[in-house]
């Protein structure tokens, strides 16, 4: 679409707000490749995330702190003036619809980018110029496909670049997402289990995840020696034409060695002693079997 | 005469989540009648080690019991910790008591959230902001790190 105006796109020009969330930002390219999609399609879109928009979900065992988070971030968002909101993460989307928006007035419209994209796959297929060609196995959970049916809807956008062939198959995992589902380990482990068998026995190519917690939890299959590990995001992105890396997966397979793939430059931004501490643990940690 | 208006309450923000969660621990137990189906439908209850021989009307009792008073008996406590919101039991009530959101706030009861005993561990994870920020920090260029995370 080289040449047209964003108000001759599906877009039109229209403000919205992007909002990643915060355990995204693991994926730099994810979020990347959102913003350039929802670009390409004509939005003004302005990206706005991380621990000062924190929608408050993480804070169940301290209300007052989930309450006053909740309280800054819709405050926040409504002053960006924009009149839609589109989540990436639906932790943050489900906690907007079921209780942002009871207990504060939202002065936007929620939307989930999922939803977005669906709702322009037409102008999309005209932006998948780049073959992909793959059979993947789609990992979907059963939680959050009441609110936005992304269990349908994924399939259908992937199904329009050209190559790809998405295998149709039942398993849903409970939960919203892998982070939640891994603290019952037993659960997690089933989940991890069947998903192997069924690739195995539908002779998947791939892996791929819908939600960004799920690839940081599964993304170990593949650097433990697994099939690939991909965020549809991620195909949607190549398909685009986007070369964008990812640079979590290439961190979890260096394990305690990434820090020679991120470089003294950036690593001293983080500071040697919070990466130690918070960063290479996760690096490291093995995929629940 | 007006207050300053940094202290001035904003219409915008005029109830808070608290008080929702508040009216609706009310209106569950008042709805709920322990019917036991949104356990029946759950599939976590199958990953919860010695399940004993509780039925699922007393589990959900147990449930309602910590909702009431933030007691606990039985595996109740055990389905709360296990709970990863699948919502199987949203569509399995009856009566419309969101028991998705029945358990969550249990949990929020269980774990100190809401006040009284914490009868559940918390993970205490200080890092878990500085770890995004430090993600962020390695993903993102430095203009937006400050554009898009203020």
């Amino acid at each position: 679409m080289d040449g047209m105006n964003a108000h001759d796109l599906p877009g039109r020009g229209e403000r919205i707000t992007l909002w990643y969330g915060c355990n995204v930002l693991r994926h730099g390219d994810i979020v990347h490749a959102c913003l350039d999609v929802l670009r390409a399609l004509g939005y003004d879109a302005s990206p706005a995330g991380g621990p000062d928009f924190c929608c408050g979900s993480t804070k169940d065992a301290n209300l007052v702190a989930a309450d006053g988070m909740a309280q800054r971030t819709v405050d926040k968002l409504n002053r960006r003036g924009a009149a839609q909101v589109v989540s990436w993460c639906p932790s943050c989307h489900a906690q907007s619809l079921e209780l942002h928006a009871k207990g504060y007035e939202l002065q936007y419209g929620n939307r989930y980018f999922v939803e977005l994209l669906h709702e322009n796959r037409d102008a999309l297929k005209k932006l998948f110029v780049h073959p992909v060609p793959m059979r993947v196995f789609l990992h979907r959970h059963m939680g959050f496909n009441d609110k936005v049916a992304v269990n349908a809807m994924v399939p259908e956008i992937l199904s329009l670049i050209p190559g790809i062939e998405v295998i149709d198959d039942d398993l849903r995992a409970p939960g919203y997402m892998c982070a939640h589902l891994a603290t019952v380990p037993s659960a997690m482990a089933h989940m991890v289990r069947e998903t192997e068998a069924r690739m195995q026995r539908h002779d998947a190519d791939a892996l791929v995840t819908l939600f960004h917690q799920c690839q940081r939890e599964l993304c170990g299959l593949e650097t433990e020696g697994g099939k690939p590990v991909y965020n549809y995001m991620q195909l949607v992105a190549r398909a685009m034409g986007l070369a964008y890396e990812d640079e979590y997966k290439d961190w979890k397979r260096a394990g305690a060695g990434a820090t020679a793939l991120i470089g003294p430059q950036r690593l001293e931004k983080v500071g040697a002693a919070l990466f130690e501490r918070a960063i290479v643990p996760e690096l490291v940690k093995k995929t629940t079997r | 005469m007006q207050p300053p208006a940094e202290t001035r309450p904003r219409h915008a923000l005029a109830h808070g989540v608290r008080d929702y969660l508040e009216r609706e621990r009310a209106r569950m137990l008042s709805a709920c009648t322990a019917c036991g189906k949104c356990f029946e439908a759950c599939p976590m209850p199958g990953y919860i080690a010695n399940r004993g021989d509780e039925t699922p009307a007393q589990v959900t009792a147990n449930v309602l019991g910590l909702l009431r008073d933030g007691q606990a008996s039985g595996i109740a406590l055990d389905w709360i910790k296990a709970c990863v919101r699948t919502g199987e039991c949203v569509r399995a009530c009856p009566e419309n008591v969101n028991p998705k959101l029945m358990m969550r706030m249990a949990k929020m009861i269980a774990t100190g959230g809401m006040g009284g005993e914490k009868l559940l561990p918390v993970k205490d994870d200080r890092d878990f902001f500085a770890r995004i920020r430090a993600f962020a920090a390695l993903q993102l260029t430095d203009e937006e790190f400050k554009a898009w995370m203020e």
